[in-house]
């Protein structure tokens, strides 16, 4: 089974993003995104699975304060 | 071999046999990028859909300010610049990778609209996928309120 996660940054106002996982995001497991860390919060079904596909929703927090992304 | 198996887990091909992935690799293109490489600009006409298979790229839109800002991060497995394969228009937004060896395949919109209507068994499949790519990624979008896509 192969997991499309798509992340979601809890608060401030960094991007999330969207990546394929070999195993479910667990709560409490640290993912990356982009160029920073984070901590998972929250984890459920966004849409139901499809083929070999699961398809899930995480929400998740900074490890440390992040910089605005402006280029 | 490896490229088909490789292949097999994106979505976006997700249906396809091994004799129908083997045809896509045929009008793949690999490329590697190191961080902070431009993969393409914002309303540039390039048709070409990439798919990452190793690495993190990042989206990024111009502001009117004449800045820009990152707007969604797409790692192993997502695809990226498939309005312009639909609809043939300007890239919407710039697109460059985050880490050294950023891998991607790309394909552009005439080989795979001839494959499609060559097989429309592809075509269906590709199309409901890139269908639900897209839903994936408005669903994305309303849960996130920083993303503009």
């Amino acid at each position: 089974m192969i997991y499309k996660v798509s992340y979601v940054v809890s608060g401030g106002n960094y991007p999330g993003g969207i990546k394929n996982e070999n195993e479910r995001p667990q709560v409490g497991a640290v993912v990356q995104i982009g160029r920073v860390k984070f901590k998972v919060m929250e984890v459920h079904e966004i849409i139901p699975p499809r083929d070999d596909f699961q398809f899930l929703h995480a929400t998740v927090k900074p490890l440390e304060e992040v910089e605005p992304t402006k280029g | 071999m490896e490229l088909v198996k490789l292949l097999s887990s994106v979505p976006l091909f997700s249906g396809l046999n091994t004799d129908q992935l083997t045809r896509l690799t045929s009008i793949s293109r690999s490329e590697t990028f190191n961080t902070d490489d431009i993969i393409f600009k914002q309303g540039s006409t390039d048709d070409r859909v990439y798919i990452v298979t190793r690495g993190q790229v990042e989206i990024r839109f111009a502001d009117a300010g004449g800045g820009d800002h990152a707007a969604l991060y797409l790692g192993q497995g997502q695809i990226f610049g498939e309005m312009a394969l639909l609809d043939k228009g300007a890239r919407s937004a710039s697109v460059l990778a985050i880490e050294d060896g950023t891998e991607v395949y790309s394909i552009t919109s005439t080989a795979l609209m001839t494959l499609c209507q060559q097989d429309t068994a592809i075509g269906f499949i590709m199309m409901r996928n890139l269908a639900l790519d897209l839903s994936f990624k408005l669903r994305h979008k309303n849960l996130d309120p920083t993303t503009s896509i």
